[in-house]
């Protein structure tokens, strides 16, 4: 365990010493946000890989383009149009998982071809880019707020949920038998994890948000003993990855998404060396 | 059993009322069915043991007596009922990394903030199923079956309800540990005075232990105290060819 909080001193350190080189506004506006969508969807991302729907995740966040293309259209703001598709996508999903008994993976391709196929009609060339992979500079003071405040209130909901989430992942009978409604809990986690996506779509990008949400849990699995140190690596680790990965994409001028998600997988490489078999 | 209606509850002393009252529960999934006009009642600090093959809908029972499913016919519980549940197993996700206090704290009526009862009534609760408080810091995959089913029998206890649904695994246990377990259902039931509903794989408990029985296939096939509904030739008609496998002498 020295060795881990050793190493994770060195990564903080070498990221407060990168603060201090982003002078400029736009770069600090960039590591906020960054960093906020990283906390929210790092969190969720811990029950959607115990939850063994890790590619319903991966898959979930394409649902946006559409709505991105959408609101394109009618001139407003992509995130809310990308919101607004994944909400209905994630209820949608719920709702004919429920109904069905179909598995959520199928019921999520289902959705997917349908909104990838309409989503490159509805968007024009550099934008579908700019929402596949991220853009740096697409973040607005504006932006950054409503990031900050959305992802707060997603990870204080799912800080509320996780009990309840847990043992209906665990035992659905027997969450069942104290009372608890795990398809309530479930619909609310999804409707979060729809909302944390679509804020990351500027910054990370459509393709690379469902990779934001499972390597710092698959990394963190790899660490942890207990629930409590799995969900505090998944953040921290989540924290960690982005805030390395847009410093490096500032520096080097690329797409924020691929470098946030390749410092993830340097996180998971690391992680590996914990695990204990 | 007479029918009674919620009045007649009222009226009568709780000792006197049976603390269930099933009739005619049929349950279908996908329109076959899966249990069919079973009726039986329970009365309180009773042990009721539910027997019958593979695929005879005990655990369907269970799980209609909690309202986990729909069904057909009545299933009342005495007002003033609370349920635990030990299930026959857990899950089988070892991904979720779960120490036996964290299991423990997931019952809590609290959503978020540390319940200090609860967490008091862990101690007091494992040690009446013989465990060491140790064992909370432990994960709950690394627990051996006859720990972890202790652990799911503390769990159910918590909180202190008053009837005890227990689902036994199928295999697994041996007969030492198993004999085990079912002394510590026995204390709970004397200690508590605790109703306990039991589904059992293994004939020699049901005559040692159980107060009443209950022949599973589908349809409920006998009811009454074991030494006069269990006859053999009902278990032979129960379990079919089979029923020698069950009726083990110790």
């Amino acid at each position: 365990m020295n060795k881990l909080s050793d190493f994770m001193a060195k990564a903080l350190f070498t990221i407060t010493m990168s603060i201090e080189f982003l002078q400029n506004q736009q770069l600090l506006l960039i590591f906020v946000s960054g960093i906020f969508t990283a906390l929210a969807a790092s969190f969720l991302g811990a029950f959607i890989v115990v939850k063994r729907m890790a590619l319903v995740g991966d898959v979930l966040s394409h649902v946006a383009l559409p709505g991105i293309g959408l609101a394109l259209l009618i001139n407003i703001d992509p995130i809310y149009g990308a919101a607004a598709f994944l909400l209905v996508a994630a209820f949608g999903t719920w709702f004919i998982e429920k109904k069905t008994a179909l598995p959520p993976d199928a019921i999520i391709g289902t959705f997917f071809t349908a909104t990838l196929a309409l989503g490159v009609l509805l968007v024009p060339n550099q934008e579908l880019f700019e929402s596949m992979f991220g853009n740096l500079f697409a973040i607005g003071f504006y932006d950054a707020i409503v990031i900050v405040i959305t992802s707060i209130i997603i990870f204080v909901l799912t800080l509320i949920l996780s009990r309840r989430l847990t043992l209906s992942i665990a035992a659905p009978d027997l969450a069942k038998s104290i009372g608890a409604k795990p398809d309530n809990s479930y619909l609310g986690f999804l409707l979060l994890f729809a909302l944390s996506v679509a804020l990351g779509i500027k910054l990370i990008g459509s393709i690379l948000m469902g990779a934001l949400t499972i390597l710092p849990a698959v990394s963190a699995r790899n660490l942890s003993w207990s629930l409590k140190s799995f969900l505090s690596f998944s953040v921290i680790l989540g924290v960690l990855m982005t805030g390395l990965g847009i410093i490096i994409a500032s520096a080097f001028n690329f797409p924020p998404g691929p470098s946030v998600i390749l410092s993830g997988i340097l996180f998971f490489i690391i992680s590996l060396f914990f695990k204990k078999s | 059993m007479p029918h009674l209606d919620k009045e007649q509850y009222k009226n009568q002393e709780h000792g006197a009322a049976p603390i269930l009252n099933v009739r005619d529960l049929s349950v279908s999934f996908n329109n076959q069915e899966v249990l069919k006009d079973v009726s039986f009642s329970v009365n309180e600090g009773d042990v009721l043991a539910i027997i019958g093959p593979n695929g005879a809908g005990k655990t369907v029972l269970f799980r209609a007596l909690m309202n986990l499913i729909s069904y057909n016919g009545e299933i009342k519980w005495r007002e003033d009922a609370r349920i635990g549940y030990v299930p026959q197993k857990l899950f089988e996700k070892a991904e979720l990394p779960l120490t036996v206090k964290e299991f423990f704290i997931l019952k809590s009526k609290n959503l978020f903030f540390k319940d200090k009862q609860l967490v008091e009534s862990i101690f007091h609760e494992l040690k009446s199923v013989g465990l060491k408080p140790e064992i909370l810091n432990q994960q709950l995959i690394n627990l051996s079956r006859g720990q972890f089913q202790r652990v799911l029998i503390a769990w159910a206890i918590l909180r202190h309800p008053n009837v005890l649904l227990f689902d036994e695994p199928t295999a697994g246990i041996d007969i030492a540990g198993e004999g085990s377990v079912y002394n510590l259902l026995h204390k709970l039931q004397d200690e508590r005075g605790m109703t306990v509903l039991i589904i059992s794989h293994d004939l020699n408990i049901v005559y040692r232990y159980a107060d009443k029985v209950l022949c599973l296939n589908k349809e409920g096939l006998c009811f009454g105290e074991p030494k006069k509904a269990l006859t053999s030739e009902q278990i032979e008609r129960l379990y079919g060819e089979s029923a020698f496998y069950h009726h083990h002498v110790h």
